[in-house]
């Protein structure tokens, strides 16, 4: 049977050299230029930029519902197992990806003439669905706040059988995103989702959004529901949204990209894709971020430096993959000096090497090294391991001497790599604190280097 | 879990703002009153002049092949006429005579000075105890009166005389009831009787029906050579064949018969009136003057159901957009279209059909014309209605299949 979500390790979704134009002849414009990214499942994407950078047009693309003219988009097909490849797919199937994909969009876009239940209804129709779904939509709808608990758990007027005429701005959007929702997609595109919302529902729906993507801790939920009076300007759930939600998200893996300025909703993201003028200007994983300005900081090299230079050397660094996550060839390849990658065994550093233009600081993103060191005239010996978020192969490059140690591989190892010229760039940035440093390891000489 | 079930969207589209429905509703309406109408004038008009036909009592009809319409003089040999009675199967044979031309029917009134002109009237003899015509009103007590030479069965429904104020129930020849005394052909003529409904077509104001001997001579021995037989000529021979006789089988080997001489056709009473209405669909402007408006309300109710079609996507652009967003195929939208338009045929032609049965109640009684809504008739314009709004479907689905799911965003 065919798995919802791609394998371990693939995307859901693949974005390959995608460029795009408007308008024929003499007028045509090409708005998009060479595109490639990869989402993987379960992630909250965060596309942002400027008005007319590009974003919307490519979900668009994402979505099926432009005509791909060049470049590839992959988008996995949980049905057959595969991926869907948008170039050159014919109507009949661009319409097949459609129905594996959730849109939420800016507008609502209800049918004025159906009620709430029946506008999520069309949706259901599109495909099969394990929950019954009358009480499946009920509870979706019930969980944002149109059923007859409002978010202080007093009693309200049930809006499920309402027409959109009888609907506040806000409560049609949530209709839209119960419609949107309904069949458990495993990708969510949304353009601007909670501009119509308000602090509570729109809380109530990006937390939606990340539980379906995985299932977050009741600690982590807990935090989020507080009295009115504790909450204040904050946003928060109410007790009985918790039940509900553990219950609409019982299958996770859901991948969101959403077009967003909304900071409540950045703040979440697991990723975040800046466009500029039809381009992919960044691509940072939230976590890889985090954790290799962290690992970089606890090198004294870096941490005597500004947080706004440790960032940017950090982010130049990234690859766009959790660190969680192995890396593939071809990511290592479409970053060349980034991240290298050595088998158990495989010695990363010797002791002896001399300290040359080739020579680098290493960073472990993933994998456990050890650590062998010679005393004075004496043999080897093993003196440290380790893991992921430590560093080794400073020292050296501060003190422009050869290895004072050999690092070795134990498992397949990850390590995000700087070279020595762009070390040497930031050791100019705060010299009188790495010439105290140099003294420390002088005399200690605890980091192997 | 099954999928839930299929939302009425073309049903509440159109219904959701309900005097925008009865709008649509009267617009649809309206053209198939308009086909109503105009089908069932001129089908009045057809079926006046076949009213003499369906009340014939027969199982086959002889008949000159160069008689297109009755209103012709020619006629069946009586000796070729009774060559029939040699098939085997047939019962009797009946003359029938029918005149258009000679027939002047003085002005009723006793007083001179009230009388109208002299106007043609139809005659038709028959055999007052052949039972021929089947006419319901007509006692045997007025056939058997019929037999006195002189004496005319008349029709309730002939031309009703166009001041009603002044002239109430009176006829364009004057009053019409038993015992009336006046001329036919220059000579007297007593109507007898209650009286027979037929009704006036093209060629004449009313009906009289006579014995086939008052007929000889009175409408035709005037013209006769002398010494000749006045009913030598049958305009109508009606075949009668013995109970349980295969129709087909005699039919054709009546035509056998005559198909040397070509002198004489052999049809059912159907195909006679088929055969009449055609000569006067073809040879007059009704099939034009009424087809063209048949084809003037279907076009008016096109343009109406697509307009209305159109507005109903111009509004639903957005939506329509998102469900082709969502996964929905062109055909389920164009289906939704075709869906609306079957919607508003029905809407349109229930109420309509009340209409046109009221309208050809009012034409029937201020025109005279018998203006009937069979149900061939009503699942004729039925027909028309939905290949009308089909047809404004199917010009609106472009529309809907132009509507572009990147709009959305």
């Amino acid at each position: 049977m065919p798995s919802s979500l791609p394998p371990p390790g693939s995307p859901v979704l693949r974005i390959t050299g995608v460029n795009h134009y408007f308008g024929t002849g003499e007028t045509r414009t090409q708005v998009l230029f060479n595109n490639t990214l990869e989402v993987m499942p379960g992630e909250l994407v965060i596309m942002s930029g400027p008005s007319g950078s590009g974003k919307t047009t490519i979900l668009t693309l994402i979505g099926g519902l432009r005509k791909l003219q060049e470049g590839q988009i992959e988008v996995w097909d949980g049905d057959r197992g595969d991926y869907r490849k948008l170039l050159g797919t014919p109507e009949p199937e661009l319409v097949h990806v459609r129905r594996l994909i959730g849109f939420i969009f800016q507008r609502h876009n209800l049918f004025d003439s159906l009620t709430a239940m029946q506008n999520i209804r069309m949706a259901q129709r599109l495909r099969d669905n394990e929950r019954d779904p009358d009480a499946d939509a009920r509870e979706l709808l019930q969980y944002l706040i149109l059923g007859d608990l409002d978010i202080q758990g007093k009693p309200q007027k049930v809006r499920f059988y309402h027409k959109p005429a009888q609907l506040s701005g806000g409560q049609r959007q949530r209709v839209a995103v119960a419609r949107a929702l309904v069949n458990r997609p495993k990708l969510v595109l949304a353009d601007e989702p909670t501009a119509a919302l308000d602090a509570n529902t729109g809380l109530a729906v990006v937390t939606l959004l990340q539980n379906l993507a995985r299932t977050r801790s009741d600690e982590e939920l807990a935090k989020l529901v507080r009295p009115d009076e504790e909450a204040g300007e904050a946003a928060r759930l109410a007790p009985w949204q918790i039940p509900l939600l553990r219950s609409l998200a019982r299958e996770t893996g859901t991948t969101s990209l959403i077009v967003t300025h909304d900071a409540r909703i950045m703040n979440l993201a697991d990723r975040i894709v800046h466009m500029e003028r039809g381009r992919i200007e960044s691509n940072v994983v939230v976590a890889e971020r985090i954790f290799v300005r962290d690992g970089l900081r606890q090198s004294a090299a870096f941490a005597a430096i500004l947080p706004d230079e440790q960032q940017k050397i950090a982010d130049e660094l990234l690859i766009g993959v959790h660190p969680d996550l192995p890396v593939r060839p071809d990511q290592v390849a479409a970053h060349p000096g980034r991240v290298e990658v050595y088998e158990p065994g495989q010695d990363i550093v010797k002791v002896g090497d001399p300290v040359n233009e080739h020579s680098k600081f290493y960073l472990i993103r993933r994998g456990t090294v050890e650590v062998w060191r010679a005393p004075e005239g004496g043999a080897l010996r093993k003196v440290a391991e380790l893991g992921p978020g430590r560093y080794f192969g400073e020292v050296a490059l501060l003190m422009d001497k050869p290895r004072n140690a050999t690092v070795r591989a134990i498992d397949r190892v990850e390590v995000y790599t700087v070279d020595r010229l762009e070390f040497d760039r930031y050791k100019t940035t705060s010299r009188p604190f790495i010439n105290r440093i140099l003294e420390n390891f002088s005399t200690k000489g605890e980091v192997p280097g | 879990m099954p999928r839930p079930p299929a939302v009425p969207l073309a049903w509440s589209n159109l219904a959701h703002d309900r005097v925008r429905f009865a709008l649509f509703t009267a617009g649809i309406g309206f053209a198939v009153v308009l086909m109503g109408v105009q089908l069932g004038i001129m089908n009045a008009m057809l079926d006046s002049n076949t009213v003499l036909l369906q009340r014939m009592n027969a199982d086959l009809v002889l008949v000159s092949p160069t008689r297109k319409s009755l209103l012709f003089r020619e006629g069946v040999n009586r000796r070729r006429a009774e060559q029939a009675l040699e098939v085997d199967g047939v019962s009797s044979i009946e003359p029938l005579y029918v005149d258009y031309q000679l027939g002047m029917l003085r002005h009723t009134s006793a007083n001179p000075g009230e009388r109208t002109q002299t106007r043609r009237i139809r005659v038709v003899g028959v055999d007052p105890d052949a039972k021929l015509l089947n006419l319901p009103g007509v006692t045997a007590d007025d056939w058997e009166r019929l037999r006195v030479p002189g004496t005319a069965l008349y029709d309730r429904k002939s031309r009703k005389h166009p001041d009603q104020v002044n002239h109430p129930g009176e006829s364009v020849f004057g009053k019409l009831a038993d015992g009336v005394q006046t001329e036919l052909a220059g000579r007297d003529i007593t109507l007898v009787g209650n009286g027979f409904d037929m009704g006036f077509d093209f060629g004449t104001d009313g009906t009289l029906i006579v014995s086939d001997r008052t007929y000889g001579a009175w409408i035709r021995a005037p013209y006769a050579a002398p010494g000749s037989d006045p009913l030598a000529e049958i305009d109508l021979v009606a075949v009668r064949l013995r109970p349980g006789t295969d129709r087909d089988g005699v039919q054709h080997r009546l035509q056998a018969i005559y198909s040397s001489g070509g002198d004489v056709d052999v049809l059912t009473v159907p195909e006679m009136v088929a055969r009449e209405k055609w000569f006067w669909w073809s040879n007059t402007p009704i099939g034009f003057a009424f087809g063209a408006g048949v084809v003037l309300g279907f076009v008016v109710g096109l343009v109406i159901c697509y307009q209305i079609l159109s507005s109903d996507i111009a509004d639903h652009v957005t939506e329509y957009a998102t469900l082709k967003a969502i996964g929905y195929p062109n055909r389920y939208l164009s289906l939704i279209v075709l869906q609306e338009s079957l919607i508003l045929a029905g809407a349109g032609f229930v109420p309509g059909l009340l209409v046109i049965l009221g309208t050809y109640a009012i034409l029937t009684d201020i025109t005279g014309l018998a203006m009937e809504l069979t149900l061939g008739r009503a699942g004729l314009v039925l027909l028309l209605t939905v290949t009308m709004c089909g047809a404004s479907a199917w010009l609106a689905v472009g529309k809907v299949k132009k509507v572009d799911p990147a709009d959305v965003f």
